[in-house]
Protein backbone atom coordinates (compact mmCIF):
# COMPACT_ATOMS: atom_id res chain seq x y z
CA UNK A 1 0.00 0.00 0.00
CA UNK A 2 1.99 2.92 -1.31
CA UNK A 3 -0.46 5.56 -0.14
CA UNK A 4 0.66 5.00 3.39
CA UNK A 5 4.22 6.05 2.67
CA UNK A 6 3.55 9.69 3.47
CA UNK A 7 2.00 8.90 6.85
CA UNK A 8 4.42 8.90 9.76
CA UNK A 9 4.85 5.53 11.44
CA UNK A 10 2.89 5.14 14.66
CA UNK A 11 4.96 6.06 17.70
CA UNK A 12 6.58 3.21 19.56
CA UNK A 13 4.62 3.96 22.74
CA UNK A 14 1.31 3.61 20.95
CA UNK A 15 2.33 0.31 19.42
CA UNK A 16 3.42 -0.92 22.82
CA UNK A 17 -0.04 -0.10 24.23
CA UNK A 18 -1.72 -1.87 21.32
CA UNK A 19 0.32 -5.01 21.80
CA UNK A 20 -0.30 -4.95 25.54
CA UNK A 21 -4.03 -4.78 24.85
CA UNK A 22 -3.75 -7.68 22.41
CA UNK A 23 -1.90 -9.69 25.05
CA UNK A 24 -4.58 -8.96 27.67
CA UNK A 25 -7.29 -9.91 25.19
CA UNK A 26 -5.90 -13.37 24.54
CA UNK A 27 -4.77 -14.02 28.13
CA UNK A 28 -7.99 -15.92 29.00
CA UNK A 29 -7.28 -18.35 26.16
CA UNK A 30 -3.64 -18.78 27.17
CA UNK A 31 -4.66 -19.43 30.78
CA UNK A 32 -7.17 -21.96 29.55
CA UNK A 33 -4.53 -23.76 27.55
CA UNK A 34 -2.06 -23.65 30.42
CA UNK A 35 -4.53 -24.92 33.01
CA UNK A 36 -5.70 -27.71 30.74
CA UNK A 37 -2.29 -29.40 31.00
CA UNK A 38 -1.94 -29.10 34.78
CA UNK A 39 -2.63 -31.64 37.47
CA UNK A 40 -5.02 -30.77 40.29
CA UNK A 41 -1.99 -30.25 42.53
CA UNK A 42 -0.42 -27.87 39.97
CA UNK A 43 -3.58 -25.75 40.00
CA UNK A 44 -3.11 -25.10 43.71
CA UNK A 45 0.32 -23.60 42.94
CA UNK A 46 -1.40 -20.62 41.32
CA UNK A 47 -3.01 -19.92 37.98
CA UNK A 48 0.13 -18.51 36.39
CA UNK A 49 2.58 -21.18 37.59
CA UNK A 50 3.87 -23.67 35.04
CA UNK A 51 3.28 -27.39 35.66
CA UNK A 52 6.26 -29.68 36.20
CA UNK A 53 5.30 -31.60 33.07
CA UNK A 54 2.25 -31.43 30.80
CA UNK A 55 -0.72 -33.56 31.87
CA UNK A 56 -2.35 -34.42 28.58
CA UNK A 57 -4.43 -37.05 30.35
CA UNK A 58 -6.87 -34.23 31.22
CA UNK A 59 -7.91 -34.30 27.58
CA UNK A 60 -8.50 -38.03 27.75
CA UNK A 61 -10.57 -37.55 30.90
CA UNK A 62 -12.64 -34.82 29.27
CA UNK A 63 -13.01 -36.83 26.09
CA UNK A 64 -14.09 -40.08 27.72
CA UNK A 65 -15.27 -39.56 31.31
CA UNK A 66 -16.51 -36.04 30.51
CA UNK A 67 -18.48 -37.28 27.47
CA UNK A 68 -16.82 -34.72 25.19
CA UNK A 69 -16.50 -37.48 22.61
CA UNK A 70 -20.32 -37.63 22.48
CA UNK A 71 -20.70 -33.83 22.44
CA UNK A 72 -18.02 -33.42 19.78
CA UNK A 73 -19.62 -35.92 17.40
CA UNK A 74 -23.05 -34.48 18.09
CA UNK A 75 -21.74 -31.06 17.11
CA UNK A 76 -20.37 -32.51 13.86
CA UNK A 77 -23.61 -34.41 13.18
CA UNK A 78 -25.60 -31.20 13.66
CA UNK A 79 -23.30 -28.71 11.93
CA UNK A 80 -22.83 -30.55 8.62
CA UNK A 81 -26.51 -30.89 7.62
CA UNK A 82 -27.33 -27.41 8.93
CA UNK A 83 -24.60 -25.79 6.83
CA UNK A 84 -25.26 -27.92 3.73
CA UNK A 85 -29.04 -27.53 3.76
CA UNK A 86 -28.89 -23.83 4.59
CA UNK A 87 -26.56 -23.10 1.67
CA UNK A 88 -28.66 -25.23 -0.68
CA UNK A 89 -31.98 -23.67 0.32
CA UNK A 90 -30.34 -20.25 0.35
CA UNK A 91 -29.30 -20.84 -3.27
CA UNK A 92 -32.85 -21.70 -4.33
CA UNK A 93 -34.67 -18.90 -2.48
CA UNK A 94 -31.82 -16.49 -3.21
CA UNK A 95 -32.14 -17.34 -6.92
CA UNK A 96 -35.86 -16.59 -6.71
CA UNK A 97 -35.35 -13.24 -4.97
CA UNK A 98 -32.51 -12.25 -7.30
CA UNK A 99 -34.09 -13.07 -10.65
CA UNK A 100 -37.68 -14.23 -10.50
CA UNK A 101 -41.01 -12.46 -10.17
CA UNK A 102 -43.78 -13.80 -7.99
CA UNK A 103 -46.76 -12.33 -6.13
CA UNK A 104 -46.27 -10.73 -2.69
CA UNK A 105 -42.57 -10.37 -3.37
CA UNK A 106 -42.07 -7.37 -1.08
CA UNK A 107 -44.23 -8.86 1.67
CA UNK A 108 -42.33 -12.14 1.60
CA UNK A 109 -39.04 -10.28 1.70
CA UNK A 110 -40.23 -8.29 4.73
CA UNK A 111 -41.33 -11.50 6.46
CA UNK A 112 -37.90 -12.99 5.81
CA UNK A 113 -36.06 -9.98 7.23
CA UNK A 114 -38.32 -10.23 10.29
CA UNK A 115 -36.70 -13.58 11.00
CA UNK A 116 -33.29 -11.93 10.97
CA UNK A 117 -34.31 -9.34 13.53
CA UNK A 118 -36.44 -11.35 15.92
CA UNK A 119 -34.16 -13.34 18.22
CA UNK A 120 -34.80 -17.04 18.76
CA UNK A 121 -35.55 -16.25 22.40
CA UNK A 122 -38.77 -14.55 21.29
CA UNK A 123 -40.30 -17.67 19.71
CA UNK A 124 -38.57 -20.47 21.59
CA UNK A 125 -41.67 -21.37 23.64
CA UNK A 126 -44.00 -22.07 20.68
CA UNK A 127 -41.08 -23.75 18.90
CA UNK A 128 -40.55 -26.03 21.90
CA UNK A 129 -44.21 -27.08 21.91
CA UNK A 130 -44.23 -27.54 18.15
CA UNK A 131 -41.17 -29.80 18.30
CA UNK A 132 -42.71 -31.65 21.23
CA UNK A 133 -46.00 -32.05 19.37
CA UNK A 134 -44.07 -33.54 16.44
CA UNK A 135 -42.47 -35.99 18.88
CA UNK A 136 -38.98 -34.73 18.07
CA UNK A 137 -37.69 -33.67 21.51
CA UNK A 138 -34.36 -35.43 22.10
CA UNK A 139 -33.59 -36.13 18.45
CA UNK A 140 -30.98 -34.70 16.12
CA UNK A 141 -33.83 -33.43 13.95
CA UNK A 142 -34.96 -31.13 16.80
CA UNK A 143 -31.57 -29.41 16.78
CA UNK A 144 -30.97 -29.49 13.02
CA UNK A 145 -34.22 -28.46 11.33
CA UNK A 146 -35.03 -25.30 13.35
CA UNK A 147 -31.47 -24.09 12.84
CA UNK A 148 -31.77 -24.56 9.07
CA UNK A 149 -35.04 -22.61 9.16
CA UNK A 150 -33.45 -19.88 11.26
CA UNK A 151 -30.56 -19.44 8.82
CA UNK A 152 -32.75 -19.18 5.69
CA UNK A 153 -33.25 -15.39 5.89
CA UNK A 154 -29.52 -14.67 6.09
CA UNK A 155 -28.56 -17.30 3.49
CA UNK A 156 -31.21 -16.03 1.09
CA UNK A 157 -30.35 -12.35 1.39
CA UNK A 158 -26.59 -13.01 1.35
CA UNK A 159 -26.71 -15.18 -1.78
CA UNK A 160 -29.38 -13.10 -3.56
CA UNK A 161 -27.27 -9.97 -3.26
CA UNK A 162 -24.22 -11.89 -4.51
CA UNK A 163 -26.23 -13.23 -7.47
CA UNK A 164 -27.37 -9.72 -8.39
CA UNK A 165 -23.70 -8.80 -8.86
CA UNK A 166 -23.26 -11.42 -11.62
CA UNK A 167 -23.00 -9.96 -15.15
CA UNK A 168 -26.36 -10.33 -16.83
CA UNK A 169 -24.79 -11.01 -20.26
CA UNK A 170 -23.62 -14.45 -19.13
CA UNK A 171 -27.13 -15.39 -18.04
CA UNK A 172 -28.67 -13.94 -21.21
CA UNK A 173 -26.24 -15.88 -23.37
CA UNK A 174 -27.12 -19.09 -21.54
CA UNK A 175 -30.85 -18.47 -22.00
CA UNK A 176 -30.29 -17.78 -25.71
CA UNK A 177 -28.40 -21.05 -25.97
CA UNK A 178 -31.59 -22.68 -24.81
CA UNK A 179 -30.40 -23.86 -21.42
CA UNK A 180 -33.06 -24.55 -18.79
CA UNK A 181 -33.19 -22.47 -15.65
CA UNK A 182 -32.23 -25.22 -13.28
CA UNK A 183 -29.35 -26.11 -15.56
CA UNK A 184 -28.20 -22.46 -15.58
CA UNK A 185 -28.41 -22.35 -11.78
CA UNK A 186 -26.35 -25.51 -11.42
CA UNK A 187 -23.79 -25.09 -14.19
CA UNK A 188 -23.36 -21.31 -14.45
CA UNK A 189 -24.58 -19.55 -11.30
CA UNK A 190 -23.30 -22.01 -8.68
CA UNK A 191 -19.71 -22.16 -9.99
CA UNK A 192 -19.60 -18.34 -9.95
CA UNK A 193 -21.04 -18.30 -6.44
CA UNK A 194 -18.36 -20.49 -4.86
CA UNK A 195 -16.63 -17.62 -3.01
CA UNK A 196 -19.92 -16.29 -1.62
CA UNK A 197 -21.09 -19.80 -0.75
CA UNK A 198 -17.93 -20.64 1.12
CA UNK A 199 -18.06 -17.38 3.09
CA UNK A 200 -21.67 -18.17 3.96
CA UNK A 201 -20.74 -21.73 4.95
CA UNK A 202 -18.01 -20.37 7.20
CA UNK A 203 -20.44 -18.07 9.03
CA UNK A 204 -23.03 -20.82 9.34
CA UNK A 205 -20.43 -23.23 10.68
CA UNK A 206 -19.40 -20.85 13.45
CA UNK A 207 -22.95 -19.84 14.36
CA UNK A 208 -24.19 -23.42 14.46
CA UNK A 209 -21.15 -24.69 16.37
CA UNK A 210 -21.75 -21.93 18.95
CA UNK A 211 -25.55 -22.22 19.19
CA UNK A 212 -26.73 -22.55 22.76
CA UNK A 213 -30.45 -21.82 23.09
CA UNK A 214 -31.85 -24.29 20.54
CA UNK A 215 -30.10 -27.41 21.87
CA UNK A 216 -30.54 -26.14 25.44
CA UNK A 217 -34.33 -26.01 25.17
CA UNK A 218 -35.07 -28.70 22.57
CA UNK A 219 -32.84 -31.45 23.96
CA UNK A 220 -32.45 -32.67 27.51
CA UNK A 221 -30.84 -36.06 26.92
CA UNK A 222 -27.06 -36.05 27.30
CA UNK A 223 -26.75 -38.28 24.22
CA UNK A 224 -27.88 -35.41 21.95
CA UNK A 225 -26.08 -32.48 23.53
CA UNK A 226 -23.72 -30.40 21.40
CA UNK A 227 -20.42 -29.00 22.72
CA UNK A 228 -21.56 -25.69 24.31
CA UNK A 229 -24.36 -27.56 26.12
CA UNK A 230 -22.06 -30.37 27.13
CA UNK A 231 -19.73 -27.77 28.58
CA UNK A 232 -22.53 -26.32 30.74
CA UNK A 233 -23.59 -29.69 32.16
CA UNK A 234 -20.01 -30.81 32.53
CA UNK A 235 -19.39 -27.70 34.63
CA UNK A 236 -22.23 -28.79 36.90
CA UNK A 237 -20.65 -32.21 37.42
CA UNK A 238 -16.96 -31.23 37.64
CA UNK A 239 -16.84 -27.84 39.34
CA UNK A 240 -13.75 -28.67 41.34
CA UNK A 241 -11.84 -30.40 38.57
CA UNK A 242 -10.58 -27.25 36.85
CA UNK A 243 -7.95 -28.94 34.62
CA UNK A 244 -10.50 -31.26 33.04
CA UNK A 245 -13.02 -28.42 32.71
CA UNK A 246 -10.48 -26.26 30.87
CA UNK A 247 -9.42 -29.21 28.70
CA UNK A 248 -13.09 -29.52 27.72
CA UNK A 249 -13.22 -25.82 26.89
CA UNK A 250 -10.17 -26.21 24.65
CA UNK A 251 -11.92 -29.07 22.83
CA UNK A 252 -14.89 -26.77 22.17
CA UNK A 253 -12.93 -23.78 20.92
CA UNK A 254 -9.96 -25.41 19.14
CA UNK A 255 -11.90 -26.12 15.92
CA UNK A 256 -13.13 -22.52 15.92
CA UNK A 257 -9.64 -21.11 16.32
CA UNK A 258 -8.25 -23.39 13.60
CA UNK A 259 -11.05 -22.46 11.20
CA UNK A 260 -10.59 -18.79 11.99
CA UNK A 261 -6.84 -18.84 11.42
CA UNK A 262 -7.15 -20.71 8.13
CA UNK A 263 -10.05 -18.68 6.67
CA UNK A 264 -9.38 -15.37 8.40
CA UNK A 265 -9.28 -13.18 5.32
CA UNK A 266 -12.42 -14.65 3.81
CA UNK A 267 -14.20 -14.37 7.13
CA UNK A 268 -13.31 -10.72 7.72
CA UNK A 269 -14.00 -9.78 4.11
CA UNK A 270 -17.44 -11.37 4.28
CA UNK A 271 -18.14 -9.79 7.64
CA UNK A 272 -17.32 -6.28 6.54
CA UNK A 273 -19.08 -6.68 3.18
CA UNK A 274 -22.17 -7.90 4.96
CA UNK A 275 -22.00 -5.29 7.68
CA UNK A 276 -21.74 -2.27 5.43
CA UNK A 277 -24.71 -3.28 3.29
CA UNK B 1 -37.47 -4.11 -11.22
CA UNK B 2 -36.22 -4.98 -14.67
CA UNK B 3 -37.28 -8.45 -15.71
CA UNK B 4 -34.40 -10.89 -15.58
CA UNK B 5 -33.77 -13.15 -18.58
CA UNK B 6 -34.17 -16.05 -16.16
CA UNK B 7 -37.67 -15.07 -15.09
CA UNK B 8 -40.40 -17.56 -15.92
CA UNK B 9 -44.06 -18.06 -15.26
CA UNK B 10 -45.19 -17.47 -11.71
CA UNK B 11 -46.13 -21.01 -10.85
CA UNK B 12 -42.78 -22.42 -11.98
CA UNK B 13 -40.99 -19.65 -10.05
CA UNK B 14 -42.62 -20.94 -6.87
CA UNK B 15 -40.61 -24.16 -7.11
CA UNK B 16 -37.47 -22.20 -6.19
CA UNK B 17 -39.13 -20.29 -3.42
CA UNK B 18 -41.21 -22.99 -1.86
CA UNK B 19 -38.80 -25.31 0.06
CA UNK B 20 -37.00 -22.52 1.91
CA UNK B 21 -40.12 -20.53 2.68
CA UNK B 22 -42.01 -23.59 3.87
CA UNK B 23 -39.31 -24.50 6.39
CA UNK B 24 -39.01 -20.88 7.47
CA UNK B 25 -42.76 -20.58 7.92
CA UNK B 26 -42.96 -23.81 9.90
CA UNK B 27 -40.10 -23.23 12.34
CA UNK B 28 -39.59 -19.46 12.50
CA UNK B 29 -42.47 -17.35 11.25
CA UNK B 30 -45.20 -19.63 12.58
CA UNK B 31 -43.68 -19.72 16.07
CA UNK B 32 -43.28 -15.90 16.01
CA UNK B 33 -46.99 -15.50 15.25
CA UNK B 34 -47.81 -18.16 17.86
CA UNK B 35 -45.73 -16.31 20.46
CA UNK B 36 -47.78 -13.22 19.74
CA UNK B 37 -51.00 -15.17 20.28
CA UNK B 38 -49.63 -16.97 23.33
CA UNK B 39 -48.76 -13.65 24.95
CA UNK B 40 -52.49 -12.85 25.02
CA UNK B 41 -53.29 -15.96 27.04
CA UNK B 42 -52.61 -17.50 30.38
CA UNK B 43 -51.11 -20.94 29.88
CA UNK B 44 -49.37 -23.44 32.17
CA UNK B 45 -48.25 -25.69 29.31
CA UNK B 46 -50.75 -28.45 30.18
CA UNK B 47 -54.33 -27.21 30.22
CA UNK B 48 -56.12 -25.23 27.50
CA UNK B 49 -54.74 -21.66 27.21
CA UNK B 50 -57.10 -19.06 28.68
CA UNK B 51 -57.60 -15.80 26.79
CA UNK B 52 -56.55 -12.82 28.90
CA UNK B 53 -56.17 -10.12 26.24
CA UNK B 54 -53.48 -7.64 27.17
CA UNK B 55 -53.51 -8.88 30.77
CA UNK B 56 -49.96 -10.27 30.62
CA UNK B 57 -48.66 -6.96 29.31
CA UNK B 58 -50.52 -5.00 31.98
CA UNK B 59 -49.12 -7.32 34.67
CA UNK B 60 -45.65 -6.91 33.22
CA UNK B 61 -45.74 -3.14 33.43
CA UNK B 62 -46.74 -3.27 37.06
CA UNK B 63 -44.09 -5.92 37.80
CA UNK B 64 -41.12 -4.55 39.67
CA UNK B 65 -38.82 -7.38 38.54
CA UNK B 66 -39.50 -6.53 34.91
CA UNK B 67 -38.40 -2.95 35.52
CA UNK B 68 -35.26 -4.24 37.24
CA UNK B 69 -34.59 -6.40 34.18
CA UNK B 70 -35.07 -3.46 31.83
CA UNK B 71 -32.83 -1.23 33.92
CA UNK B 72 -30.11 -3.88 34.05
CA UNK B 73 -30.38 -4.24 30.29
CA UNK B 74 -29.99 -0.49 29.85
CA UNK B 75 -26.90 -0.51 32.08
CA UNK B 76 -25.49 -3.48 30.15
CA UNK B 77 -25.75 -1.44 26.96
CA UNK B 78 -22.84 0.65 28.25
CA UNK B 79 -20.73 -2.52 28.10
CA UNK B 80 -22.32 -4.06 25.01
CA UNK B 81 -22.49 -0.95 22.86
CA UNK B 82 -20.83 2.22 24.15
CA UNK B 83 -17.48 0.83 25.30
CA UNK B 84 -16.88 -1.48 22.29
CA UNK B 85 -17.88 1.35 19.94
CA UNK B 86 -15.51 3.85 21.54
CA UNK B 87 -12.66 1.36 21.91
CA UNK B 88 -13.23 0.06 18.39
CA UNK B 89 -13.05 3.49 16.76
CA UNK B 90 -10.04 4.54 18.83
CA UNK B 91 -8.17 1.33 18.06
CA UNK B 92 -9.02 1.44 14.37
CA UNK B 93 -7.68 5.00 14.19
CA UNK B 94 -4.44 3.81 15.86
CA UNK B 95 -4.04 0.54 13.97
CA UNK B 96 -4.84 1.56 10.41
CA UNK B 97 -1.53 3.24 9.61
CA UNK B 98 0.59 0.44 11.03
CA UNK B 99 2.39 -1.84 8.62
CA UNK B 100 0.19 -4.45 6.94
CA UNK B 101 1.72 -7.41 8.80
CA UNK B 102 1.46 -5.81 12.21
CA UNK B 103 -2.08 -4.68 11.52
CA UNK B 104 -3.07 -8.19 10.55
CA UNK B 105 -1.50 -9.71 13.67
CA UNK B 106 -3.19 -7.25 16.03
CA UNK B 107 -6.50 -7.74 14.27
CA UNK B 108 -6.19 -11.52 14.60
CA UNK B 109 -5.72 -11.32 18.37
CA UNK B 110 -8.26 -8.62 19.13
CA UNK B 111 -10.96 -10.26 17.03
CA UNK B 112 -10.52 -13.72 18.54
CA UNK B 113 -13.20 -13.54 21.30
CA UNK B 114 -15.88 -12.71 18.74
CA UNK B 115 -15.83 -16.14 17.08
CA UNK B 116 -16.32 -17.99 20.38
CA UNK B 117 -19.57 -19.42 21.75
CA UNK B 118 -20.77 -16.92 24.36
CA UNK B 119 -22.11 -19.72 26.55
CA UNK B 120 -18.62 -21.23 26.80
CA UNK B 121 -17.07 -17.79 27.35
CA UNK B 122 -19.46 -17.38 30.27
CA UNK B 123 -18.25 -20.62 31.82
CA UNK B 124 -14.60 -19.68 31.25
CA UNK B 125 -15.08 -16.24 32.82
CA UNK B 126 -16.96 -17.68 35.78
CA UNK B 127 -13.76 -19.66 36.42
CA UNK B 128 -11.53 -16.61 35.85
CA UNK B 129 -13.62 -14.64 38.37
CA UNK B 130 -13.82 -17.40 40.98
CA UNK B 131 -13.18 -15.74 44.36
CA UNK B 132 -11.16 -18.63 45.82
CA UNK B 133 -8.98 -19.96 43.00
CA UNK B 134 -9.81 -17.70 40.05
CA UNK B 135 -6.81 -16.35 38.10
CA UNK B 136 -8.21 -12.82 38.13
CA UNK B 137 -8.07 -12.44 41.92
CA UNK B 138 -4.76 -14.31 42.05
CA UNK B 139 -3.36 -11.70 39.70
CA UNK B 140 -4.72 -8.84 41.81
CA UNK B 141 -3.14 -10.32 44.95
CA UNK B 142 0.16 -10.92 43.15
CA UNK B 143 0.47 -7.27 42.09
CA UNK B 144 -0.44 -5.99 45.56
CA UNK B 145 -4.08 -5.13 44.87
CA UNK B 146 -5.37 -7.88 47.15
CA UNK B 147 -7.97 -5.58 48.69
CA UNK B 148 -9.71 -5.52 45.31
CA UNK B 149 -9.87 -9.32 45.11
CA UNK B 150 -13.66 -9.41 45.40
CA UNK B 151 -16.12 -12.25 44.82
CA UNK B 152 -16.97 -10.53 41.52
CA UNK B 153 -19.96 -12.60 40.48
CA UNK B 154 -21.33 -12.77 44.02
CA UNK B 155 -21.14 -9.07 44.78
CA UNK B 156 -24.40 -7.23 44.28
CA UNK B 157 -22.66 -4.01 43.22
CA UNK B 158 -19.91 -5.38 41.00
CA UNK B 159 -21.57 -8.28 39.26
CA UNK B 160 -23.13 -6.22 36.47
CA UNK B 161 -19.88 -4.53 35.39
CA UNK B 162 -18.06 -7.85 35.85
CA UNK B 163 -20.42 -9.52 33.38
CA UNK B 164 -20.51 -6.43 31.19
CA UNK B 165 -16.73 -6.33 30.77
CA UNK B 166 -16.90 -9.80 29.24
CA UNK B 167 -19.32 -8.45 26.63
CA UNK B 168 -16.99 -5.52 25.97
CA UNK B 169 -14.08 -7.93 25.54
CA UNK B 170 -16.22 -10.00 23.18
CA UNK B 171 -17.29 -7.09 20.95
CA UNK B 172 -14.52 -4.49 20.82
CA UNK B 173 -12.28 -6.34 18.34
CA UNK B 174 -15.25 -6.91 16.07
CA UNK B 175 -16.04 -3.19 16.19
CA UNK B 176 -12.42 -2.38 15.41
CA UNK B 177 -12.46 -4.61 12.32
CA UNK B 178 -15.64 -2.95 11.01
CA UNK B 179 -14.15 0.52 11.57
CA UNK B 180 -10.83 -0.48 9.96
CA UNK B 181 -12.58 -1.28 6.68
CA UNK B 182 -14.52 1.93 7.09
CA UNK B 183 -11.32 3.97 7.35
CA UNK B 184 -9.84 2.20 4.36
CA UNK B 185 -12.93 3.18 2.37
CA UNK B 186 -12.28 6.90 3.03
CA UNK B 187 -10.59 8.78 0.20
CA UNK B 188 -6.91 9.09 1.25
CA UNK B 189 -6.62 12.51 -0.42
CA UNK B 190 -8.81 13.87 2.38
CA UNK B 191 -6.15 12.91 4.91
CA UNK B 192 -3.42 14.38 2.69
CA UNK B 193 -5.34 17.63 2.38
CA UNK B 194 -5.79 17.80 6.14
CA UNK B 195 -2.07 17.27 6.55
CA UNK B 196 -1.22 20.00 4.07
CA UNK B 197 -3.53 22.34 5.97
CA UNK B 198 -1.60 21.52 9.11
CA UNK B 199 -4.47 19.83 10.96
CA UNK B 200 -3.49 17.96 14.12
CA UNK B 201 -4.10 14.22 14.39
CA UNK B 202 -6.93 14.91 16.83
CA UNK B 203 -8.61 17.42 14.51
CA UNK B 204 -8.27 15.05 11.58
CA UNK B 205 -9.94 12.32 13.63
CA UNK B 206 -12.87 14.43 14.82
CA UNK B 207 -13.47 16.36 11.59
CA UNK B 208 -12.73 13.77 8.93
CA UNK B 209 -12.53 10.21 10.22
CA UNK B 210 -15.43 10.27 12.66
CA UNK B 211 -18.07 11.90 10.41
CA UNK B 212 -17.16 9.67 7.48
CA UNK B 213 -17.48 6.57 9.65
CA UNK B 214 -21.19 7.20 10.31
CA UNK B 215 -22.39 4.20 8.23
CA UNK B 216 -20.11 1.88 10.22
CA UNK B 217 -21.14 3.47 13.51
CA UNK B 218 -24.72 2.77 12.61
CA UNK B 219 -24.03 -0.87 11.78
CA UNK B 220 -22.06 -1.41 14.98
CA UNK B 221 -24.77 0.25 17.08
CA UNK B 222 -27.48 -1.85 15.45
CA UNK B 223 -25.65 -5.13 15.99
CA UNK B 224 -24.53 -4.47 19.56
CA UNK B 225 -27.85 -3.01 20.73
CA UNK B 226 -29.70 -6.03 19.36
CA UNK B 227 -27.13 -8.32 20.98
CA UNK B 228 -27.63 -6.59 24.33
CA UNK B 229 -31.42 -7.00 24.19
CA UNK B 230 -31.11 -10.68 23.33
CA UNK B 231 -28.34 -11.33 25.86
CA UNK B 232 -29.01 -14.68 27.46
CA UNK B 233 -26.18 -17.20 27.02
CA UNK B 234 -23.46 -15.17 28.71
CA UNK B 235 -25.58 -14.13 31.71
CA UNK B 236 -27.20 -17.51 32.10
CA UNK B 237 -23.87 -19.33 32.28
CA UNK B 238 -22.22 -16.73 34.54
CA UNK B 239 -24.87 -15.70 37.07
CA UNK B 240 -28.36 -16.94 36.02
CA UNK B 241 -29.53 -13.39 36.73
CA UNK B 242 -28.29 -13.29 40.33
CA UNK B 243 -27.29 -12.41 42.93
CA UNK B 244 -30.64 -10.96 44.01
CA UNK B 245 -31.68 -9.97 40.45
CA UNK B 246 -28.52 -7.86 40.01
CA UNK B 247 -27.98 -9.26 36.49
CA UNK B 248 -31.59 -10.13 35.68
CA UNK B 249 -32.36 -9.19 32.06
CA UNK B 250 -35.64 -9.66 30.18
CA UNK B 251 -34.58 -12.89 28.46
CA UNK B 252 -33.43 -14.49 31.73
CA UNK B 253 -36.73 -13.41 33.30
CA UNK B 254 -38.55 -14.92 30.34
CA UNK B 255 -36.73 -18.21 30.85
CA UNK B 256 -37.59 -18.23 34.57
CA UNK B 257 -41.26 -17.45 33.99
CA UNK B 258 -41.64 -19.90 31.15
CA UNK B 259 -39.42 -22.89 31.75
CA UNK B 260 -39.16 -22.76 35.55
CA UNK B 261 -42.58 -21.44 36.63
CA UNK B 262 -44.66 -22.68 33.65
CA UNK B 263 -46.20 -19.25 33.10
CA UNK B 264 -45.82 -19.41 29.34
CA UNK B 265 -48.23 -16.60 28.48
CA UNK B 266 -46.37 -14.10 30.65
CA UNK B 267 -43.03 -15.36 29.30
CA UNK B 268 -44.21 -14.90 25.71
CA UNK B 269 -45.28 -11.34 26.57
CA UNK B 270 -41.71 -10.57 27.67
CA UNK B 271 -40.39 -12.06 24.44
CA UNK B 272 -42.76 -9.89 22.41
CA UNK B 273 -41.83 -6.75 24.36
CA UNK B 274 -38.16 -7.58 23.68
CA UNK B 275 -38.84 -7.99 19.95
CA UNK B 276 -40.79 -4.70 19.85
CA UNK B 277 -37.96 -2.99 21.70
CA UNK B 278 -35.54 -4.33 19.09
CA UNK B 279 -37.69 -2.94 16.27
CA UNK B 280 -38.05 0.43 17.96
CA UNK B 281 -34.31 0.79 18.55
CA UNK B 282 -33.56 -0.46 15.05
CA UNK B 283 -35.89 2.18 13.64
CA UNK B 284 -34.47 4.92 15.85
CA UNK B 285 -30.88 4.11 14.86
CA UNK B 286 -31.81 4.03 11.17
CA UNK B 287 -33.46 7.42 11.56
CA UNK B 288 -30.93 9.17 13.74
CA UNK B 289 -27.48 7.86 12.87
CA UNK B 290 -25.78 8.43 9.54
CA UNK B 291 -29.01 8.80 7.58
CA UNK B 292 -27.19 10.77 4.88
CA UNK B 293 -25.24 7.70 3.84
CA UNK B 294 -26.10 5.78 0.72
CA UNK B 295 -26.73 2.05 0.74
CA UNK B 296 -29.72 -0.20 0.43
CA UNK B 297 -30.86 0.09 4.02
Amino acid sequence: MSRKSNIPAAPLFLRLVLWLLAAVTITPFLLLLLTSIKSKADVLQGAFALPAYPHFENYLDAWNAGHFNIYFWNSIIVVIPVVAASVLLGLLTGFAFAYLSFPLRRTLFAILTLGMMVPAEAFIIPLYYEVRYLGLINTYTAVIVPQIAMSIPFSTIFLASAMQQLPEEILEAAVLDGAGRFYILRKIVVPLMVPAMSTLALFLFIWTWNEFLIPFILVNDDAYRTLPLGMLFFQGRYTVNTPVLTAGAVIVIAPLILTYLVFQRRFIAGLTAGATK
Amino acid sequence: MKRSPLDGSEHTNWIYLFPGLLLYAAFVFGPIVAALGLSLTSWDGLTVPKWVGLGNYIDLFSDNRFYIALRNNAELMIFYCVLPLGLGIGLAACVWNLKQQEQLALRTFLFLPYIMPTAVLGIIWAWLYNPAFGPFNQFLRAVGLGMFALPWLGDFNFVLPAVGIVATWYFFGFCMVIFLTGIQRIDPSLFDAAKVDGASARKTFFWITLPLLMPEIRVVLLLTVIASIKSFDLIFTMTRGGPANATLVPNIYMYQLGFELNRFGAAAAIAIVGALLTFAINFAIHRLVGSKSKGMA
